[in-house]
């Protein structure tokens, strides 16, 4: 078991040792006070979780007050690690709507990919500005050790929670601005200025503006992202478009503005694949613009990301990622994948279901911490049902070891205690690939839960990186 | 800026300037009520109610008018259009989609009146808690107007003004029109000192009780009321101030000259007029049909607005 913040003898490791005698200080009404204050900044700003009905509370993801802490030199592997990752998974995603050299050099099956349906037929052929594909990745890690890092997954489509690692930096700041002067750590306020920058590096074939109009694509004020969308769009200074606001005319993506059309040359969409065109994709939908993937594919506009960029975060295909980097960078791969079981394969399978109580097993197509078994804590009930979802639908389920995340101090009841966290850092990928110094770091609330996911009661924690 | 942003924003101030009309309306009501009245207690609450437009959905829900139900009908009910506590939620409805055009400080505005007002409906109220709740609602609208005394001055700026001063003067021609039978029968006619008590409903729900003290000496008089409310450009609630208003920040606009200047064509000659006009000759011609007049050319106004900007 590893402790973000106390060593095996438990001294307290360097870089938290402001935050523990600050810690000590902090009377448990203090505490109180300052979640409370924490907890009336966030509705007042309406950083909330869901806004399905309005007349219903909306509801906060927990926020605990003490921050996780990164040295320079434990960030500067993962920053390398991230880097790599989300090149391979570009180059990945280039080759496969194209050559498709990695199904030729026998390291992918071309099943896995050609048949999913994340993969997307209409864009094979066809390559979007600088071959980038997927411009923001979330790559979520994992801590077992002092320098063991495993990748849970990655997020090649539209990675959300930026805007609570930007919040929660923002609330800390504003409640204790002691621990600022005390530690030096990194400025992360400068992500939407580059996630703009990245987005700009990133025009289309036709612009014809030196500074490309872009706009953020949101499906609208009922999305559980909303926050996120209007914070990233105001943050950029960029128009926060629905579809209702977008025509395709004379192979031209326009907005209806008050002086009368305005062209767009790249469109930042935080809506699925599935919904963007109607013309193309799913016909029912209502928040798509028709006849934008044909504005796209002739070079009339960029979408970020890709259509087809899911196949490249699919559960199926992250077991090949290292082998990925391998083949397309010619780089080992700093960090690790979680030892996975494809159930597609008749010998992966039948280890699965005999070792069924010490794996976790995951929905292929799951998210959110749904559809998910976790062996060792499952009644045998429960193992008997997932063994038979196992034989009946082998493809849609991979298993993993049940990995011992890291325990982070956190604040239960004002006593500090012990809680599983993850990380999600965010790489931007454009004219170049950078890495925001933080993350988001999740932690699972409940005494002894390894789900960190905020639908499941999952909190968040402002993420220092320190200066050298 | 989109064609929906400026829709948002025309919208939030018409809604916030809404919620502050409807909070002034209750508290004319309840003072009314505190005083002793000949003709019984309820009537003034029944003027309310048609002052604020509000008297055909009030009877659809209730059989007698009293006090608790009018205050709850156009504090909290849900089912009232005009109800602060919708205004409230739809401002808040249409600045959610557009924080982005506006500044952070404008959108904290509305969304903590939102927070408040949600658990000031939760919390059964009771009567003697009303005026604490009509000045939290005019609280909360200053708050939003001082906030966004700092947003650029481009044309979402505008529209946010073009909809408060079309709110506005909407709110003001309708409250004169209810209440136009206080100032009549013709000035010749009263000849003097108006009754004290109908006049200062008046004044009080257009938020102008005191300024028409500064503004007027001497004695009280129909013709110095109508003066004031219709044609006194000083008067920030006055139909003239609001339509000169309307016409500053519609020529303001950047975008599409050639659809401002239509709108401009419209309008022009309503706010030429208004300013030579003389009060006298407006009552003899008679304040109620200058006022309907008026109300049918903001309407129209306003409908121009929306077509030519909103699509």
């Amino acid at each position: 078991m590893f402790n973000e913040m106390y060593q095996s003898n438990s001294e307290i490791r360097n870089q938290y040792n402001h935050i523990n005698s600050w810690l000590k200080n902090m009377s448990s009404q203090i505490i109180s006070q300052k979640n409370e204050e924490a907890e009336t900044h966030f509705r007042n700003i309406g950083i909330t979780f869901s806004t399905n009905s309005e007349t219903i509370r909306e509801r906060l993801i927990p926020f605990d007050l003490i921050p996780r802490i990164f040295t320079n030199t434990e960030w500067s592997k993962l920053e390398k690690g991230v880097i790599q990752r989300s090149k391979a998974l570009n180059a990945f995603l280039s080759d496969i709507y194209n050559q498709g050299e990695i199904i030729k050099a026998n390291i992918v099956p071309k099943e896995t990919v050609y048949k999913k349906i994340s993969f997307e037929p209409s864009m094979i052929g066809f390559s979007p500005p600088r071959e980038i594909y997927s411009p923001i990745i979330g790559v979520d890690l994992i801590r077992t050790d002092t320098d063991k890092y495993y990748v849970l997954e990655d997020n090649c489509r539209t990675p959300s929670g930026v805007s609570y690692m930007l919040e929660n930096r923002e609330i800390m700041m504003r409640m204790f601005p002691d621990l600022f002067l005390q530690n030096r750590v990194l400025p992360i306020d400068d992500y939407p200025t580059r996630l703009l920058q990245t987005l700009m590096s990133l025009a289309p074939i036709k612009c014809e503006n030196s500074e490309p109009v872009v706009v953020l694509l949101t499906p609208g004020p009922l999305n559980s992202a909303y926050y996120e969308h209007s914070f990233l769009s105001d943050q950029m200074g960029i128009e926060m478009v629905e579809s209702s606001d977008l025509f395709v005319e004379g192979k031209y993506l326009y907005m209806k503005t008050v002086d009368g059309p305005k062209r767009i040359d790249v469109v930042y969409r935080r809506i699925d694949d599935e919904y963007l065109d109607p013309l193309c994709f799913n016909s029912q939908s209502i928040i798509g613009v028709a006849g934008i993937m044909d504005v796209y594919r002739t070079g009339g506009v960029n979408i970020c990301s890709a259509p087809g960029s899911g196949i490249a975060d699919d559960k199926a295909i992250y077991i090949y990622v290292p082998e990925m980097i391998k083949f397309y960078l010619g780089e080992q791969p700093i960090l690790d994948n979680v030892e996975t079981w494809n159930c597609e394969k008749k010998d992966h399978l039948k280890y699965v279901i005999d070792n069924i109580s010490n794996l976790v097993i995951k929905e292929v197509d799951g998210s959110g911490g749904y559809g998910m078994l976790i062996g060792p804590k499952s009644s045998t009930v429960e193992i008997e049902e997932f063994k038979n979802k196992l034989i009946h639908n082998s493809n849609g389920y991979i298993a993993q070891p049940l990995l011992d995340l890291s325990f982070s101090p956190t604040l239960i009841k004002n006593q500090v205690e012990g809680r599983r966290v993850d990380l999600r850092p965010f790489c931007l990928m454009g004219k170049e690939a950078q890495l925001n110094s933080g993350g988001l770091t999740r932690v699972a609330m409940n005494e002894g839960s390894f789900v960190v996911n905020s639908s499941q009661g999952g909190g968040v924690k402002d993420t220092w990186i320190l200066a050298e | 800026m989109l064609s929906r942003t400026a829709e948002n924003l025309y919208w939030i101030s018409r809604y916030m300037e809404r919620a502050e009309t409807t909070a002034r309306l209750i508290d004319v009501g309840y003072r009314m009520s505190l005083f002793p009245n000949p003709n019984g207690h309820n009537n003034e609450w029944e003027s309310v109610l048609a002052a604020a437009g509000a008297i055909v959905g009030y009877k659809e829900k209730y059989d007698t008018i009293n006090q608790v139900n009018v205050e709850d009908y156009l504090f909290f009910d849900e089912d009232n259009p005009s109800s602060i506590y919708n205004c409230i939620l739809n401002a808040r409805k249409n600045a959610l989609i557009v924080r982005t055009s506006f500044t952070s400080e404008s959108w904290l505005a509305i969304n903590k009146a939102y927070q408040e007002i949600l658990k000031l409906k939760e919390n059964k109220f009771v009567t003697a808690d009303l005026p604490n709740l009509t000045e939290w609602t005019i609280e909360q609208v200053n708050l939003f107007r001082g906030s966004i005394g700092s947003l650029l001055r481009n044309d979402g700026y505008n529209f946010l003004f073009l909809g408060l001063f079309i709110e506005r003067a909407d709110n003001s021609a309708r409250l004169l029109d209810v209440k136009y039978f206080v100032l009549l029968p013709k000035p010749k006619y009263v000849g003097g000192s108006l009754d004290n008590v109908q006049w200062s409903i008046l004044l009080r729900s257009l938020s102008s009780f005191r300024a028409f003290r500064w503004a007027y000496d001497g004695n009280v008089t129909a013709t110095k009321i109508a003066d004031f409310l219709v044609l006194n450009r000083d008067c920030s609630r006055s139909l003239s101030f609001c339509i000169q208003n309307i016409v500053d920040h519609l020529i303001n606009l950047k975008c599409s000259p050639l659809k401002v200047d239509k709108i401009y064509q419209t309008i022009k000659d309503l706010n030429a007029s208004i300013q030579q006009e003389k009060i006298e000759a407006i009552i003899d011609y008679g304040l109620h049909e200058f006022v309907s007049q008026f109300i049918k050319k903001i309407s129209s106004v306003d409908s121009d607005i929306q077509k030519e900007f909103f699509y």
